[in-house]
């Protein structure tokens, strides 16, 4: 997993690629949980160099999304891969978590 | 050092009791250090018999009766860790040497020098207390994977054994864990006239994973009793599952409601991939996804289901993703294109047949790559 993020005014806009599974699923939260600063607002996760995303990695979202709807922040996920999106797709996550074509469109959303 | 360590010195000569308490007498009084004392092997032997406390053996090698060489011999018959030092004579290097071999953990030469007895003394009791504590953890690593593996026999035990096959219907079942305790199941019971169908895919693996799945099949099963409908089934399960979920755990599942005198069989998914048809001609299709999302996650989610007319001779294939996912050593995927190729042209004649194809097909792609996720899969046949 490689991460890059990039703040303007009160959006944050995280960048991951590779493969979350089983093996590095709580690795990838804390480093998600660890970019957010309280000042973030609106968290945009930019997902267009993930590869592979197992059912311990959606938990992982699910962890992250459920966390900052409680503190009334929004989190939404963009630029999904075909094989990531068909994940998301047929799980029904993306009934549950925001998904948007691009980083535009979810600054938009 | 927190506990007294009891050392047993064997020696015929009487000089060195008093020589040892008297050298040793601050960590006596410390309690850091026990003496108690043998003339020869076999006094040395009925001490160790009587007294399991005895951590070290400090031993001559010349002496009657029984010599240090032979005592060696026999400690681990006594205490397999018991850590023993021999004293010999200054340049004795075959006796030390067979010492050695035989299991003696150092020695210190005479005459005796009591700072390097001391040292001496206190690196083989570290390596001791070490040694102890490496079992300790070896027995709780031990004790751990036999829970686990009570854990995966009572995971497997729940699994149903002997699926029906009747003149009106065949299932056939089977799920291979990747680690000891894994997140898939099957399921299929009788209701009525009809027959309930599931598989199933828990977020995760490991004792959590297994908790969550005995959870499900059993809110599943006891929804599918009292409800009916498997769209309806599945909003029961979700929200019963959701109530109390603090580790956002999920299962994926289809479940499905089979009419073997109609034929008719009415499926909901719940965040799962959707079940495969094979035709009698051998066409295979992939049955339409229901709306859902997957169980546990959010309250209050509407399902819907389909209903589709099995004709004599299709059999309908419902999986996990670890057949689809399953890799090979090059890190490609067995992949949706591939478990259709296993039935193009090629419709199955039992729903036991079916069911060892797909298994085989993955296990000749895998070929040695580890299994990363249980595979489960579960086939229905209109004879």
């Amino acid at each position: 997993m490689e991460f890059s993020h990039d703040r303007s005014g009160d959006t944050l806009v995280v960048t991951a690629s590779g493969r979350v599974d089983g093996s590095n699923a709580s690795d990838f939260l804390e480093s998600l949980q660890g970019m957010f600063d309280p000042g973030d607002q609106r968290i945009i996760l930019d997902l267009g160099g993930l590869e592979y995303i197992s059912s311990a990695g959606l938990r992982v979202l699910l962890m992250a999304a459920q966390n900052l709807d409680r503190q009334s922040k929004s989190f939404s996920i963009c630029s999904l891969t075909e094989a990531v999106g068909d994940v998301f797709r047929i799980s029904g996550f993306d009934q549950i978590i925001n998904v948007f074509p691009s980083v535009e469109a979810a600054k938009q959303g | 050092m927190d506990q007294t360590y009891k050392i047993l010195v064997v020696d015929d000569e009487p000089d060195l009791e008093p020589l040892i308490l008297q050298r040793m007498r601050r960590q006596i009084r410390a309690n850091e250090y026990e003496f108690v004392f043998a003339q020869n092997g076999v006094e040395a032997l009925e001490k160790l018999n009587a007294d399991s406390t005895i951590d070290m053996v400090l031993s001559d090698i010349n002496m009657p009766k029984m010599d240090g060489l032979t005592l060696l011999q026999q400690l681990p018959g006594v205490d397999p860790n018991l850590r023993a030092v021999i004293i010999s004579a200054y340049g004795d290097m075959d006796n030390i040497r067979t010492a050695m071999n035989r299991g003696a953990f150092d020695f210190v030469t005479k005459p005796i020098d009591f700072d390097d007895l001391k040292i001496t003394i206190s690196r083989t009791l570290e390596h001791l207390a070490e040694w102890r504590e490496a079992l300790s953890s070896r027995d709780q690593l031990v004790a751990l994977q036999n829970e686990l593996s009570i854990a995966s026999q009572l995971q497997q035990s729940i699994l149903p054994k002997n699926p029906p096959v009747t003149d009106k219907y065949e299932v056939s079942a089977n799920m291979e864990p990747a680690r000891n305790v894994g997140g898939d199941f099957y399921d299929f019971f009788k209701l009525d006239e009809q027959v309930g169908l599931v598989v199933a895919d828990v977020s995760d693996k490991g004792i959590p994973a297994s908790m969550f799945m005995m959870s499900s099949r059993t809110a599943l099963k006891g929804a599918a009793i009292g409800v009916g409908d498997p769209a309806m089934v599945l909003e029961e399960v979700n929200n019963q599952l959701h109530q109390d979920n603090p580790t956002f755990m999920f299962v994926t599942l289809i479940y499905a409601l089979f009419n073997p005198n109609t034929g008719s069989l009415t499926y909901s998914i719940a965040g799962h991939d959707p079940p495969m048809l094979v035709s009698a001609d051998g066409t295979v299709t992939e049955l339409p996804l229901t709306k859902g999302v997957a169980l546990g996650i959010a309250p209050d989610i509407v399902y819907t289901q389909e209903t589709v007319e099995l004709a004599p001779g299709d059999t309908v294939v419902l999986f996990t993703d670890g057949v689809t996912e399953a890799m090979n050593a090059n890190n490609e995927q067995f992949g949706l294109t591939r478990l259709a190729d296993v039935f193009e042209g090629n419709s199955p004649d039992s729903a036991l047949a079916a069911n060892e194809a797909v298994f085989e097909c993955v296990r000749n792609f895998a070929g040695d790559a580890p299994q990363s996720d249980d595979i489960t899969c579960l086939t229905l046949r209109r004879p």
